[in-house]
């Protein structure tokens, strides 16, 4: 083999020696057989006569030694690879124009392949990841929430459709010790949690059975991550403590690099040490905080099979349990579903426009070719007239496609890697789902695939078809009407109008994403977002266990950032508009009937600290605004939003009227709220979903340990973040504060998904308009130059300039009247899969549609008009004598 | 005498070859002669599949070639068995016989 290899390398490079040497050897065999003739006493004549003879033809003989050197096939590679590149050459714009359409063809569609393939097909680093349920319960007027720690117990013990079980909550802890105080995400897991999903710890011990009963020893597993950023990968971390919310843990263990959950995860505790830190709420029915179930489908159980179960069973809870859980489900939902819930539609859309883009190129790419095989068919032709086999013409014409294309997929690679790593940067954390995002080999060699195979193929025709028609007749048309005949023609103008409409469908959704994007970005947030910048604060440790304590901080907070240079208000509030994070509870309004379970008002309940409604630029609609007056000496008082006013005291003033917490049965003697103020509504789930019942309550009344400091300022406020920073260390110096954001931040994020989507489509169809351009172009361009003579002949019969514009502006009008009506067909059916991305626009709104088939039909008329001109400059004369 | 020329059937060139140069390295024309000799004149290689069927033989490395002074002291291209030539010459060898005893019989009993 290696010899074989060897010698062909020599014989290809040495190219002149080897021939030399074969002279050589053949004359001298020549001499030698001479002199043997001559020696038998031949006469000299008849020996060279016989010599001849029995030689055969010398170039012959050379011709089937080169042969045996096997560097034949590589030689007519090389010489076809030349003579490709001079043809190119000689064509730039078809070169120019086949390349950047290869490049973008493959360089796009790789791109957004490969980040595609990695948020949705890639497998989840679990083991038999399609067996792992997410399980949540319902409830009618939330939907999924999360799950109580005694209804997940009973959910495990009920059951007989999982093999196994595991509780998930999520937690948040204040890491204190090691530098700057700060906050990570963590999840107090059940002890089979990472078994069931097939991992184990790199370094250390996975939880123990005995450490999902409560008061077992407090440990942590350290997520790879955190383990390389602050223990530097240490191996001896194991055993050391870390100090959590005040209290010491002791690191058992470190995560696998690839352990990936849905949510960020620093660490895992066991829920053993969860339920001892939440005695009450871990035991109380009613508590939902922020826990999910993980379970495992039983082999040979369907979803359906564990779904019908435990639905079941959260019917007999709420029999059971009817004031904790009378209207409370199960839902259940794979795993990977959960990964990506927020983004799937999102993703999918971009997933068919992608795959539009790609078509489109495709289509560009083979009209291309078509075209030009059709302008060569008269040298093609030629060649067979002169002997050539069609083998050896179809490798010459392969051998043109695979410069073009070993090119243009060079280009499309380098653009793909580029584009990935911009496209990541610009995409939402949520949308990447936590996915590790690189070139994808398959999404590569995929598009790159069909990309080239329609090249190929089409790149082909023209030296399929000299067949079946006579050659003779090729050639005595002189290419005029070797136009490739009907059949390319059509294929041509199929192609053209596919082009089209494809690319009207993108500038479709991408007009429809535009406007939803506008229209959400000017929906009024009821709140004033500039110079606004918010911080998370969690008191965690132990010294703040009592109330006094509590509020010692956050009144020192809020004077300590109000003197602040350039501070216009400060607040504290426990939640802000435009972000999900928000808690509800059912209440009870004065005089109300008593509701059945389940039909409460349900409203969100944010505790404010007094400047809170002024720092966000609430407007006060009735009444008053909070006071320092309003403490925990006071009587208790709520503002409640317009809605909540309209909807709970409908025919009464709002002011004056009282309302408590919880359900009527809950309390026998409840704590009444008097409202005091009424304040406009805010977008408190994002810009896009409808206003909810709000009511805001004193800090002072009902002391929290977590809330938002809210601080606007008079200029950019995230320069005030160091000054916030030290106030808060001068207060308790292991105090972190975490989610620093301005409010336009929130705003922005609040719409993200929406941005990149439109950003996206945006490209891909400003991207299919020029293809489809281009691809106008071409066959008009084409038709023309076929038609050059009929033009000449009409001109010489009188015609004027506007008649031949006329005559080629009609024809490109008509194909792409096709195309655009095609395409608005199409967009009927497909943008009625983006409804879920839309906002206050219809998936048939008819103004997008106008203007985009407005656009498309300019485009291809300006693609039509540089042909046209081409047209008019044809002098008679000329294109007559041509012939 | 070309009346009694046998025409070659495919492939023996090549193991006439390898047979000839156990004798020794030998150039083209030499090995034409011993061809012929050995025969009794009654086998001879054409010089249009000689020569391609050496360099086949070269390129897939079961003989090799130096140049070397001829016997009138002329350069020459010589060739000489190699070890993989020698091991593929008693491979074709074996086979050949078995062919043609086959063959011997089925012709010697039909």
């Amino acid at each position: 083999m290696l010899n074989d290899f060897f010698f062909r390398i020599r014989h290809l490079l040495r190219r002149n020696v080897a021939e030399g040497e074969l002279e050589q050897e053949l004359r001298f065999h020549r001499e030698r057989q001479l002199e043997k003739y001559l020696k038998s006493g031949l006469e000299e004549a008849e020996a060279l006569r016989r010599l001849r003879m029995s030689f055969g033809g010398h170039d012959q003989v050379k011709e089937e030694c080169r042969d045996s050197w096997g560097t034949r096939w590589l030689e007519t590679l090389l010489q076809d690879l030349r003579y490709g590149s001079r043809v190119l050459r000689k064509s730039p714009g078809f070169s120019v124009v086949a390349l950047v359409t290869l490049a973008l063809g493959i360089g796009a569609n790789t791109a957004i392949f490969s980040i595609l393939y990695a948020i949705l097909l890639r497998p989840l680093p679990y083991k038999d990841a399609s067996r792992l349920i997410v399980l949540r319960e319902t409830t009618p007027r939330v939907g999924a929430v999360s799950v109580s720690y005694p209804d997940f117990l009973d959910w495990r013990t009920l059951n007989t459709t999982f093999s196994e079980m595991a509780a998930v909550n999520n937690v948040g802890f204040n890491l204190a010790g090691i530098d700057q105080p700060e906050n990570v995400s963590g999840q107090a897991v059940s002890a089979n949690f990472l078994s069931m999903l097939g991992m184990r710890p790199l370094l250390g011990r996975d939880f123990d059975a005995a450490e999902d009963k409560a008061g077992s020893a407090a440990v942590v597993l350290l997520s790879y991550a955190l383990w390389q950023s602050h223990f530097r990968g240490d191996r001896n971390v194991i055993g050391q403590t870390i100090s959590l919310d005040g209290r010491a843990f002791t690191i058992i263990g470190v995560l696998p690099p690839e352990f990936r959950w849905t949510e960020k995860t620093d660490l895992l505790e066991p829920i053993g040490v969860w339920v001892a830190n939440h005695a009450s709420s871990s035991q109380y029915r009613g508590e939902r905080g922020d826990m999910a179930a993980l379970g495992r489908l039983a082999p040979q159980v369907s979803f359906e099979r564990g779904q019908a179960q435990m639905r079941g069973i959260a019917a007999r809870l709420a029999n059971a349990y009817p004031d904790t859980n009378g209207q409370f489900g199960v839902t259940l939902e794979p795993i990977r579903d959960t990964f990506v819930s927020g983004i799937r539609p999102a993703v999918i859309l971009l997933f068919v426009a992608v795959t539009f883009v790609l078509l489109i190129a495709c289509a560009n790419v083979a009209n291309l070719f078509l075209m030009r095989g059709a302008g060569r068919s008269r040298e093609i032709a030629l060649r067979m007239a002169i002997g050539a086999s069609r083998g050896r013409v179809i490798v010459q014409m392969l051998a043109e496609s695979l410069i073009l294309t070993s090119l243009g997929g060079l280009a499309g690679l380098a653009l793909a890697v580029v584009a990935i790593r911009g496209l990541t940067r610009l995409m939402p954390l949520e949308m990447l789902a936590g996915a590790n995002i690189g070139l994808s080999a398959p999404a590569l060699l995929f598009t790159a695939a069909v990309v080239l195979l329609s090249a190929f193929l089409f790149g082909l025709a023209p030296a399929g078809r000299p067949a079946k028609a006579d050659l003779q007749l090729e050639l005595k048309d002189g290419g005029r009407t070797g136009s490739g005949g009907a059949s390319q023609a059509r294929w041509r103008l199929l192609l053209v109008v596919a082009e089209i409409s494809l690319a009207l469908v993108l500038l479709v959704g991408a007009g429809l994403m535009m406007q939803s994007l506008f229209r959400l970005l000017s929906v009024d947030a009821g709140i004033r977002t500039e110079h606004v910048l918010t911080m998370q604060i969690d008191l965690r440790t132990a010294q703040y266990d009592k109330d006094p304590a509590k509020l010692n901080f956050w009144d020192g907070l809020l004077a300590a950032v109000a003197q602040l240079p350039g501070v216009r208000a400060t607040a504290l509030g426990t939640g802000l508009p435009l972000t999900d994070d928000h808690s509800r509870t059912d209440i009870t309004i004065d005089g109300m009937d008593p509701p059945k379970p389940g039909s409460y008002p349900h409203p969100d309940i944010h505790i404010v600290s007094p400047a809170y409604i002024k720092a966000l630029g609430l407007r006060l609609m009735q009444g008053r605004t909070f006071s320092d007056g309003d403490n925990e000496h006071a009587p208790k008082v709520a503002i409640i939003n317009s809605l909540a006013a309209r909807q709970l005291f409908s025919r009464r003033n709002p002011l004056g009227g009282r309302f408590h917490f919880g359900q009527i049965a809950d309390k026998n003697a409840p704590e009444w709220l008097t409202v005091v103020g009424v304040v406009g509504d805010t977008k408190l789930y994002g810009l896009a979903n409808p206003s909810r019942l709000e009511v805001y309550v004193p800090f002072h009344q009902f002391v929290p340990n977590s809330m938002k400091l809210i601080v606007k300022s008079a200029a950019e406020p995230s320069s005030l973040t160091s000054g916030v920073r030290s106030a808060i260390a001068s207060l308790d110096k292991d105090q972190p504060l975490f989610d620093i954001e301005t409010m336009d931040q929130y705003v922005r994020d609040s719409v993200s998904t929406r941005r990149i989507t439109f950003f996206l489509l945006g490209c891909f169809s400003a991207l299919s308009l020029v293809l489809a351009g281009v691809g106008i172009y071409g066959v008009i361009s084409y038709s023309v130059a076929q038609r050059l003579r009929e033009i000449g002949i009409r001109v010489a019969l009188g015609a004027q300039a506007s008649d031949v514009l006329q005559l080629v502006m009609t024809q490109g009008a008509k194909i792409a009247m096709a195309g655009v009506l095609t395409g608005i067909a199409a967009s009927f059916c497909l943008t009625r899969l983006m409804t879920k991305l839309l906002f206050s626009v219809s998936s048939a709104d008819p103004l997008t549609f106008a203007a985009v088939a407005a656009a498309i039909l300019l485009t291809a008329l300006l693609a039509c008009y540089i042909p046209a001109r081409r047209a008019l400059r044809a002098d008679p004369v000329t294109t007559l004598r041509c012939e | 005498m070309h009346e009694q020329r046998i025409d070659m059937p495919q492939g023996t060139v090549d193991l006439l070859i390898l047979r000839i140069l156990t004798l020794g390295s030998q150039h083209g024309w030499g090995i034409s002669e011993r061809v012929q000799q050995m025969s009794d004149d009654r086998l001879c290689i054409q010089q249009g599949s000689l020569y391609p069927a050496l360099h086949r033989l070269e390129r897939r490395g079961w003989i090799k070639a130096h140049w070397g002074a001829s016997e009138n002291n002329r350069r020459a291209k010589y060739y000489e068995l190699s070890k993989s030539g020698r091991r593929q010459l008693e491979l074709e060898t074996a086979y050949w016989n078995k062919l043609t005893a086959a063959m011997a019989q089925v012709l010697g009993t039909a």
